[in-house]
């Protein structure tokens, strides 16, 4: 029986539920061939119009949430290296103790990764139809990781402000921490990273072609 | 003619749905990224197609009923009757003299 935990699963539950609601009507149609009379015709504005409506709305806003997971950002061969790493429990990778916070972890990638900005989540989305192109052109046949391909690399570098969306730059306990620092990370002069560089150490080992600040 | 062309053109569109809806359900059930853009992109458009089609058939069956209506005030037998008489004119009620 389908269990429902979380509200992705109710709107695909919804949007599944009146795909085929609209489906039924479209067989019933073309195999009853009914007068198009007023009630054939308001049978059809539901599964024509009504339920498609509330399957691209329900179904758009499910796919939306479940590109922001883990699973779907790995599901691309290329992605495994990084994907096995961040789901290792004894690896101390960055990504990896990233991915086992119980807050964000099922997201880790996305919420890292995502452009941390106004319009961040439609840049990064913009990124992803990107992805999906060069994974197609240039990765897929390449073998079981796409190891045939040309080195990844972001497409700029890597911002702190992704780490400070958690890691607050002004907490008492940071500013002790890193000492004169403090105010190069704050103003961009220095990145978190260029110190906390173990992020994805498997999947940057095996492309020995990869620069520093290739690979993330 | 309209009539018929207007249950090819729902037909279509019932189609055309029947095929969006298998591919937005499908994407659901298997979010595969490829999949995933395609559904939400061409499946969508497929969808939107379909609901324009048939819109414009419920137009177009809408303007041929019409065609078929005749209105009561321009039937022919209304036109054949002759004229009714004129009302004798009221005296007094007439123009005003010069």
């Amino acid at each position: 029986m389908l269990s429902i935990h979380s509200t992705e699963q109710l709107l695909k539950a919804i949007a599944l539920a009146c795909a085929a609601l609209s489906v039924l009507i479209g067989i019933w149609y073309v195999v009853r061939r009914p007068h198009l009379n007023r009630g054939t015709k308001s049978m059809l504005l539901l599964g024509l119009g009504a339920f498609p409506l509330i399957v691209s709305l329900t179904g758009n806003i499910a796919s939306f949430e479940y590109t922001l997971s883990r699973p779907f950002c790995g599901s691309c061969h290329v992605m495994g290296p990084y994907l096995r790493d961040a789901e290792d429990p004894k690896s101390n990778s960055l990504a990896a103790m990233h991915s086992r916070n119980h807050k964000f972890g099922e997201n880790s990638c996305y919420t890292c990764h995502a452009d941390y900005q106004m319009f961040g989540a439609i840049t990064t989305k913009q990124n992803g139809m990107k992805h999906l192109f060069k994974y197609l052109t240039e990765y897929a046949s390449t073998g079981p990781d796409g190891e045939g391909g040309p080195p990844i690399h972001l497409y700029k570098p890597f911002k702190s402000g992704a780490c400070m969306q958690c890691h607050s730059a002004t907490a008492k306990k940071w500013v002790e921490t890193h000492g004169d620092s403090a105010e190069a990370i704050r103003s961009g002069e220095m990145n978190c990273i260029d110190c906390h560089n173990e992020i994805h150490p498997l999947a940057l080992s095996r492309r020995p072609t990869a620069g520093k600040g290739a690979v993330q | 003619m309209k009539h018929e062309m207007a249950k090819k053109m729902v037909l279509f569109s019932v189609l055309g749905t029947i095929v969006a809806m298998i591919f937005m359900a499908s994407s659901i059930v298997y979010p595969h990224p490829l999949l995933l853009v395609l559904a939400m992109s061409i499946g969508q458009g497929i969808a939107i197609f379909a609901l324009v089609l048939y819109l414009l058939a419920v137009a177009l069956d809408l303007q041929a009923s019409g065609e078929m209506y005749i209105p009561a005030e321009e039937s022919p037998a209304l036109e054949a009757a002759p004229p009714a008489e004129a009302p004798p004119p009221v005296q007094g009620s007439g123009p005003p003299e010069a």
